[in-house]
């Protein structure tokens, strides 16, 4: 079976330094695949590749089996790609269901000026509604569904993002760092809607994680970069046994 | 030929000097300096009062300019505007340092004395010493440039390369914060680099002078020219700043020769005034060409401003006032509106139909800066070029006044695209810059065309009629404007609250976040650039209607543009009441001081709207956001300390 997204052997250099050195990954549909490293690994640099924020010097990345390297971000978020960020990326003025009511707008029509100017547009089109109130609901955002982004603290902005990518209703999320700022229950919820994302929707989720644990209990397959280059690949159970993993980032053994 | 080889090399030297000041303020700040052109203007005054005023002997006058009051200026402005400018947002940024460049000539001539200066003295001989060397004829004056030149890339290339300061300069501009970690007083760097860079604008300046001499207009031709050469370098490279500003020089001053004239008017039609506008255009075609030659390169070869899509801090787009908290005041401001033509008489109701007509063009910024999060420095542009149209239209073809009018702004639609499509994928700056050059072209080409200047004395527009109703009386044009700035602020508030708002308040907020979203950021800004061009333009007819005369070279100058961005953004960019007072006071305020007051006092109102521009440092909502937003937002914080207490 094809990979719905996979990456070939991309490596980046800024100036003389590789950030990333011939790195390959890929998922499935449904699938979740974990990736993890030290900071400054080049984890966001691959996210960035991926999802077309960024040209990488070599190597490709494929969806459906389609080589979508050149593609602009926009492209791949029309094939259903689509991503949370690290450092926040909030629309700071929208509400937090206006960040919703945009990315299924995005998805589901253009916006027409016509229409607009003549005060048309902004009336919800059939289903919009009960899509947007479903993503607050899963995410748990409703009570918070009015509120400005730029008020909101980092763990509900993290959700915010979170809820954005699954509002346009996308077939892979690449999650940078999702729980990061997470409280325990926070980070709980989080773990249950991508475990519902991928069970209910067949959505694939490629997931880079600073909590291992999180990672290793999610993930089908794990990916262990550093200083840009993959150090080891395989199962969670694999990667818990894997000498140089422990060596590199877990420090001592779970 | 050789002459005009000098000349070039001398207009080039001078180009340079402007440029690498303005590189070094700019990558030392993050702050682009569009006041720069009117600090040569200042320093160059104040050179002048010293030498004439103050009988100081002219080399003296000139190297305390240079080398004193430029720092000292450089300093000043540093301390009060410039470093309060580093974290600011970038449009706020942008239209600050616009603010300054309204607000300094009219502050020189209250200073030095209000007068008009026309002789050209400078540090040297009067008249110039003139040499022969090998056939060309050199005078002092081209020599001192020359000269200058050298020892300033001389001085620039020691300082930078070999000492510490140059170490720590070329740090903070890689990095600030690690710069700042590695013991480096950034703040100390930075108000070095800007005494440097007003110093360097100085002399750029009292060079320009005897060349030239002492109009304002030639020290925006200046700069100008420098900020074409500042695209070359993209925004970064001094020695590219350099070879910029030579080579725009070269061009201007070769495209006068005699063997450039001959050769154009084989290729061109014979209408004399594309030869007149050759020279001010340079720096555009330039510019243009330049950034089209750069669209291969990746967006991180440019010095891109990365909190470029952090735009004017706004209002909330949802309110929580109830609707009539949020009508009271609009609903007061209506019925002065209304009843302002019964208020005032005569020329006054003029004035104030003038100022609806503005107040209709304003809402363009409302669009693409306020929605848009764009600084544009054309709109003024495209209200001219509509008006120039209605007026060929109406006049010209006999077509009826508003019809006219609609078609002129929608044809102004496809150019507004055009300037905006090669900059806009390099951020705010860029597009700031193209736009800029693109007014100073159009004011040198199409508003001098014989058919639409017609000696200074422009075409006539007739006012309006519909079915039986005229408009001919100011008061029933008032009335009719009235109904037309409801219509387009509708448009305006309706685009506002739409699918493209949303998508537009999420490219100015996060252009990663919007782009892989799957929204085309360029197709979202070249909308909102596109619409402001059409309500400028309907601003730009109207206006010309009002005026019953289109003369777009004396009222759609690429200079009253700044001043108009200045007016907008001191009563609210984001604000449609806001455009509305913009236009009213930018009609009613000088007015008023032309009837009450005489001599310096006339430049108030320009000084005033400019000042209000650079006080975005500090309240970058604007006036009308402030005064309405003042209660609730003490509501709310004893709403939060009444939650804390409990």
């Amino acid at each position: 079976m094809t990979a719905l997204l996979a990456v070939e052997e991309v490596s980046v250099r800024f100036g003389g330094v590789h950030a990333l050195r011939s790195v390959s990954l890929e998922v499935a549909a449904g699938r979740v695949a974990g990736l993890i490293g030290p900071n400054g690994a080049g984890k966001s640099t691959l996210f960035d590749v991926v999802s077309g924020l960024r040209a990488p010097a070599t190597g490709r990345v494929l969806m459906d089996g389609r080589d979508i390297t050149g593609s602009s971000p926009q492209a791949r978020a029309r094939l259903g790609m689509a991503r949370t960020f690290q450092r926040l990326e909030l629309f700071g003025e929208l509400t937090v269901r206006q960040h919703l009511v945009v990315a299924h707008r995005v998805r589901h029509r253009q916006a027409r000026l016509a229409l607009d100017l003549l005060g048309l547009g902004s009336r919800p089109r059939p289903g919009e509604d009960d899509a947007v109130d479903g993503v607050l609901d899963l995410l748990g955002l409703g009570s918070i569904a009015g509120a400005p982004a730029r008020a909101l603290p980092i763990g509900t902005g993290r959700l915010v993002e979170v809820a954005r990518a699954v509002a346009t209703e996308p077939r892979v999320i690449l999650l940078d760092e999702p729980s990061s700022g997470l409280d325990g229950a926070e980070t709980e919820r989080l773990a249950a809607v991508l475990g519902r994302l991928r069970a209910e929707r067949a959505v694939a989720l490629l997931l880079v994680e600073h909590n291992v644990d999180l990672v290793l209990s999610l993930a089908d397959r794990v990916t262990v970069v550093d200083f840009g280059a993959v150090i080891a690949d395989g199962t969670p159970d694999d990667i818990r046994a894997d000498q140089a993993v422990q060596r590199a980032y877990l420090g001592a053994a779970p | 030929m050789s002459a005009y080889l000098v000349g070039g090399l001398v207009l080039g030297g001078i180009y340079a000097i402007a440029t690498v000041g303005l590189v070094l303020t700019y990558r030392s700040s993050r702050v682009f300096n569009f006041a720069h052109g009117a600090i040569a203007y200042f320093l160059a005054i104040t050179f002048h009062w010293l030498a004439v005023d103050q009988g100081w002997p002219r080399l003296t006058a000139g190297l305390f300019t240079i080398l004193v009051a430029g720092p000292v200026l450089g300093v000043i402005l540093w301390a009060v505007l410039f470093r309060r400018l580093a974290h600011a947002p970038a449009s706020v940024r942008l239209v600050s340092t616009v603010g300054l460049w309204v607000a300094l000539p009219p502050i020189a001539r209250v200073v030095y004395g209000h007068r008009e200066i026309f002789d050209r003295l400078g540090m040297g001989p009067s008249p110039a010493r003139t040499w022969k060397i090998t056939g060309v004829v050199v005078d002092s004056n081209q020599i001192a440039v020359l000269v200058s030149a050298l020892v300033v890339a001389a001085l620039l290339a020691v300082l930078l390369r070999t000492t510490a300061w140059g170490l720590s300069v070329r740090a903070t501009v890689d990095n600030p914060m690690m710069a700042g970690i590695a013991g480096i007083d950034t703040e100390r760097v930075t108000a070095g680099a800007w005494m440097l860079g007003v110093a360097l604008a100085g002399l750029a300046g009292v060079l320009l002078a005897p060349l030239r001499g002492y109009q304002d207009f030639q020290f925006t031709l200046l700069v100008i020219a420098a900020f074409a050469a500042v695209v070359i370098a993209r925004m970064s490279s001094l020695v590219l700043a350099f070879g910029g500003s030579i080579l725009i020089g070269m061009l201007q001053s070769l495209s006068q020769s005699k063997q450039a004239e001959d050769l154009l008017t084989h290729i061109l039609p014979k209408d004399s005034i594309i030869l007149k506008g050759l020279v001010p255009s340079i720096p555009f075609v330039l510019m243009l060409v330049f950034l089209l030659l750069y669209r291969g390169l990746a967006r991180e070869q440019f010095l891109v401003d990365e909190r470029a899509g952090d735009a004017v801090p706004l209002d909330p787009v949802v309110g929580d006032r109830s609707l009539f908290r949020r009508l009271a005041p609009l609903a007061v401001l209506l019925a002065v509106v209304v009843a302002l033509p019964y208020l005032v008489s005569g020329l006054w109701q003029a004035v104030v139909a003038k100022g609806l007509a503005l107040s209709i063009a304003f809402l363009s910024y409302t669009v693409v800066t306020g929605e848009g999060g764009m600084i544009s420095l054309c709109q003024v542009t495209f209200a001219g070029i509509a008006g120039a149209l209605t007026a060929r239209f109406a006049t010209g073809a006999g077509m009826a006044t508003l019809p006219a009018v609609l078609l002129a702004a929608l044809i102004v639609v496809p150019f507004g695209l055009l300037v905006a499509l090669p900059s806009l994928r390099l951020g705010d700056l860029y597009l700031a810059l193209a736009t800029l050059a693109f007014a100073e072209l159009v004011e040198n080409m199409y508003f001098q065309l014989q058919s639409v200047n017609q000696f200074d004395s422009g075409v006539a527009v007739p006012r309006p009629r519909i079915g039986p109703i005229g408009f001919s009386g100011d008061r029933a044009f008032y009335y009719l404007l009235v109904v037309l700035f409801a219509v387009v602020a509708l448009l305006v508030v309706n685009v506002r609250r739409s699918t493209t708002g949303l998508t537009l308040a999420a490219v100015r907020s996060s252009e990663p976040a919007a782009a892989t979203l799957g929204i085309s950021i360029i197709r979202a800004k070249l909308v909102a650039f596109g619409l402001s061009a059409f309500i400028a333009g309907l601003g730009g007819g109207l206006y010309v209607t009002y005026a019953q005369r289109s003369l777009p070279y004396v009222s759609f100058n690429a200079l009253i543009g700044i001043v108009w961005l200045a007016v907008v953004v001191t009563w609210g960019i984001r604000s449609v009441p806001g455009a509305l007072l913009a236009g009213l006071s930018f009609a009613v305020i000088p007015h008023f001081f032309s009837e009450h007051f005489s001599g310096g006092w006339l430049e108030l109102p320009t000084m005033l709207f400019g000042l209000g521009a650079i006080g975005l440092a500090r309240r970058p909502r604007g006036i009308v956001h402030d005064v309405t937003h003042r209660r609730r937002q003490r509501a709310a914080a004893r709403a939060t300390a009444a939650k804390v207490a409990t």
